[in-house]
């Protein structure tokens, strides 16, 4: 078993533990072994608190770093907004200027940064540490025939520089992990939109989310798969605001990726929480027959 | 300074705009900037503001000095959606999105944030998280067999959190 440190953050735990439930029940079946954190806070958020302080911003998210660092551990999260605040923040600490006016600040309660935890998103964990032949081995229910619309999410790919998890311009990692699960990832119009939820004001990112909904309803996927927990919430609760707001019907139930994983992976439907959604991902239900647990 | 829009044929620089912008973090960035453009292209808030928000023309803002155009209330750096893109695009990692990031933090220093951004933070100062523990939540948590939320050693985060001595933050 490979070890990584867990860094949940805030949404997955506190709005959507289904998430979090399909993590902890697919990574060991892929020989990744989790070690939670003691004391980790909020990362903390990429987009209000860094536009109140940068240097609080970047000095919580040091704290939380050197946690991993007590473990000797990289660490892994699940939300795209935690890896850009925690990669954002490596590389920022890289200066020793910025390291060492941050470090003043930990030496406060007995910490101190020293950039030995490298920060890794969950995706490029299992297409790096597992691999897409690994994770097929683990399916028992081929979603053969499953159209899945991928919303790839900005800060997963962007700055790439920082990032380093796929070419932002033709990313491939969202398809060959759906692709693995045996379902047919389909590439919309406007894949490479922001679902608009990390802009601070309401009418722009309505009218943005009306593109790409329109886009990803032309596809007529069965799901639309995502793997950060701001784009869901967009996707679903905001999906149901824009379509009142606009008056149309774009109906493409949104999917986060660890559960289309555990699904496939045996888990029963009615165990991952589907029913909390506003648009439920009931075209998976054709599939419950074709495998039984392990 | 106030001056200067009557003045229109004379660029009056207000340094102390772009001396205080550089104290943030990556503030000083768009002294690389040459005005190409590339951030424009792709940026989400330039195409469905219908132009009003160009991070092109932020950048040249920034080092004409012409802070009183940003840092005030209804700033349009509040239309920016935080993609990315213009950093990914930038030629000269001048990564305007951080430049405007700074320019946010000039605003929430004079208390111009929105009201979104100081609930966030207030939740944040009380439990460490954006989103706040409650027995609701751990009742959820429950159903899938998750433990309640750990707590956050607030202790710590407050104080790491207090200015730096003659520091500005």
């Amino acid at each position: 078993m490979k070890k990584f440190a867990f860094f949940p953050g805030c949404l997955i735990p506190a709005r959507h533990p289904a998430m979090e439930f399909a993590i902890r029940e697919t990574l060991p079946k892929l020989g990744i072994e989790i070690v939670d954190l003691e004391g980790a806070s909020c990362c903390p958020d990429p987009i209000y608190f860094k536009s109140k302080d940068k240097l609080d911003w970047l000095t919580v998210a040091a704290r939380n770093l050197t946690l991993a660092e007590d473990k000797g551990l990289d660490l892994f999260t699940n939300c795209s907004g935690c890896t850009a605040t925690l990669s954002e923040s490596y590389h920022l600490l890289q200066d020793d200027g910025l390291r060492a006016q941050v470090n003043r600040r930990l030496e406060r309660i007995g910490r101190k940064y020293r950039g030995t935890s490298r920060v890794r998103h969950i995706a490029t964990v299992v297409r790096d540490e597992v691999g897409y032949d690994a994770i097929r081995d683990t399916v028992v229910r081929p979603l053969e025939g499953l159209k899945v619309a991928i919303h790839y999410g900005c800060h997963l790919l962007k700055p790439s520089r920082i990032m380093k998890v796929d070419n932002p311009d033709n990313p491939d990692v969202m398809e060959n992990l759906v692709a693995a699960l045996g379902a047919t990832p389909v590439r919309h119009r406007n894949w490479y939109l922001c679902c608009g939820k990390a802009c601070q004001t309401e009418d722009l990112p309505a009218t943005m989310m009306r593109d790409l909904l329109t886009t990803v309803r032309d596809e007529n996927a069965d799901v639309l798969g995502m793997i950060c927990p701001t784009c869901f919430g967009q996707f679903d609760h905001g999906q149901m605001k824009v379509g009142k707001r606009f008056g149309e019907d774009f109906g493409t139930p949104p999917i986060y990726y660890f559960q289309l994983l555990a699904f496939a992976q045996g888990v029963p439907y009615d165990d991952l929480g589907f029913e909390r959604q506003r648009f439920k991902p009931e075209a998976l239900k054709a599939y419950e027959g074709a495998g039984t647990p392990a | 300074m106030e001056n200067h829009h009557e003045d229109r044929d004379i660029v009056r620089v207000d340094f102390a705009f772009r001396r205080e912008l550089a104290e943030k973090i990556e503030g000083n960035l768009a002294s690389f900037c040459y005005q190409c453009g590339a951030c424009v292209g792709d940026c989400p808030a330039n195409t469905y503001s219908d132009g009003i928000f160009n991070p092109r023309e932020i950048m040249l803002e920034v080092l004409y000095g012409l802070g009183d155009e940003l840092i005030g209330p209804d700033s349009v750096l509040w239309l920016c959606t935080n993609c990315y893109s213009c950093h990914e695009r930038c030629p000269q990692e001048v990564k305007p999105v951080e430049v405007i990031i700074s320019l946010k933090n000039m605003l929430a220093d004079r208390g111009l944030a929105p009201a979104a951004a100081e609930k966030v933070i207030r939740t944040f100062l009380t439990s460490g998280r954006t989103v706040p523990p409650s027995p609701a939540v751990d009742k959820q948590r429950a159903k899938f067999g998750l433990p309640p939320l750990p707590e956050v050693p607030m202790e710590e985060i407050l104080k790491i959190l207090e200015p730096d001595e003659g520091g500005t933050s």
